[in-house]
């Protein structure tokens, strides 16, 4: 298993991208733009198979090495080229990646670290850290376990993989922090015009998509070709019984009372980080309005956003899909208001 | 503000009888498939008498409105007759002339509720 685990200059992948290199001579994914590097890394791979040590590849590129391989300058990546061992349970790194699994089953964000160099670099060891501190594994050394699991929440949020220096009673280490987290799943709320575009671009996106309607002429196959489940019945039961939680973003596109209010019922209490109605800040108000009159605090209203998506003057429905799918991104990388 | 208006906009906002019952003796849900109003009902029904009634409902304002009025209604009324009610009570009940367009609005909580009442095991008498 290959991993990007830091990178400077110019580079095609973002730090944390695997490449998989079989005994066979299968390969999946990619560490870099491929061509050259991703060559060298494939090399190591065979290295690392046969002797069943791991081993860190430092690998400078000067401008016009670069140039050659697409890129626009040069710069350095490094990566980390580790035996793996299916089907062995104690192989540390399956263990490792096992909690992981675990992690996301719950909607749960986790951070899986190693140790690139100093004295405890060389031997597989993984800590699996989630929001709340360990989840599972020791780096074999305490301080190390201890001051990892403080930044675990930073990586977590930060919404990318990243290697740190950290400095122990033992000496400074490097250690790689590899971010995982749930897919974000998209609820759409009404199966428009709107709701096929944002369907069709979550695909490309790596977003989950669940479309909900109350009308069975609407919510169907033939319409949402891309979505991964089409629900039809009552809205907001539906919507309830998915537990939208952390990793959801809720879409509401009937444009309707009768699905908005009900379901704003269903979500507004909940964990959900991005709730976007369509509509006007008018009819947003009267919306707002309602749910107040039955109770809702200000601070839960103020989790409805409307008039929905970024502006960017979106008229036609993929317009207006594309603005909400870039507002749920601003959201995730905390970059929206 | 019409008299029809008043109706639905108070029974709209202050719905009777929304939400589950615990023990309903029958559920129904109805829907009018094109427009995407989903209503469901819950009885609870002693010796042929309509005891307690429920309903939930992703609908319209006229829709919720009418739930609203027709369950209450039905509520101490022997099945044999709730179930012979017709589509012009749900239109009386909610207070005025309803557009033609949106009589299926009005009348979806009655429909469901008749088809509940017949769908019940329990002897009427």
């Amino acid at each position: 298993m290959a991993t990007l685990v830091a990178a400077t200059g110019s580079t095609s992948k973002k730090v944390g991208a695997k490449m998989w290199v079989g005994a066979s001579g299968r390969i999946l994914g990619a560490v870099t733009i491929g061509g050259c590097v991703d060559a060298r890394v494939i090399e190591a791979a065979d290295e690392v198979i046969k002797t069943r040590r791991r081993t860190l590849l430092d690998i400078s590129l000067d401008d016009d090495e670069a140039w050659e391989i697409g890129l626009t300058c040069g710069g350095s990546v490094e990566v980390l080229v580790e035996p793996l061992a299916p089907g062995d349970a104690s192989d540390p790194i399956l263990s490792a990646y096992g909690a992981v699994c675990d992690a996301l089953a719950q909607d749960e964000a986790a951070v899986v670290a190693t140790v690139l160099d100093g004295g405890d670099a060389g031997n597989a060891a993984r800590v699996v850290l989630g929001s709340g501190g360990l989840v599972a594994g020791s780096l074999g050394n305490a301080a190390l376990d201890e001051k990892t699991a403080a930044i675990a929440p930073q990586v977590i949020s930060s919404g990318s993989s990243r290697t740190e220096r950290i400095e122990t009673p033992a000496g400074a280490r490097r250690v790689y922090l590899e971010r995982h987290a749930p897919p974000l799943t998209l609820v759409v709320v009404g199966a428009g015009q709107i709701a096929m575009s944002i369907s069709r671009f979550a695909r490309e996106l790596e977003m989950r998509t669940i479309i909900v309607d109350g009308r069975p002429r609407y919510a169907t196959r033939e319409r949402f070709p891309d979505a991964d489940e089409i629900q039809v019945g009552m809205p907001s039961e539906i919507v309830a019984a998915i537990r939208p939680g952390r990793s959801t973003a809720v879409i509401l596109v009937a444009h309707d009372y009768k699905y908005e209010l009900p379901v704003l019922r269903a979500v507004l209490r909940s964990a959900v980080p991005y709730v976007g109605l369509l509509g006007s800040r008018k009819r947003g108000a009267a919306v707002r309005q309602m749910l107040a009159d039955e109770g809702f605090s200000a601070d839960e209203l103020s989790r409805v956003r409307t008039p929905i998506g970024l502006d960017i003057g979106g008229a036609t429905a993929a317009e207006i899909a594309l603005s909400i799918l870039g507002e749920i991104i601003a959201v995730r990388r905390g970059r929206a208001k | 503000m019409s008299a029809y208006r008043d109706v639905v906009l108070e029974h709209f906002r202050h719905p009777r009888n929304r939400g589950s019952l615990v023990m309903a003796d029958v559920s129904m849900e109805g829907a009018n498939p094109l427009c995407g109003d989903r209503v469901r009902v819950e009885l609870r029904v002693v010796d042929g008498t309509i005891t307690d009634t429920g309903f939930t409902a992703d609908a319209c304002v006229l829709c919720v409105a009418a739930a609203s009025l027709v369950t209450e209604h039905v509520r101490g009324m022997r099945t044999e007759e709730a179930r012979e009610l017709s589509d012009a009570v749900a239109l009386q009940l909610v207070g005025g002339t309803v557009p033609p367009a949106r009589k299926r609005c009005a009348t979806l909580p009655l429909d469901t509720l008749r088809r509940a009442v017949a769908g019940l095991r329990l002897p009427d008498r």
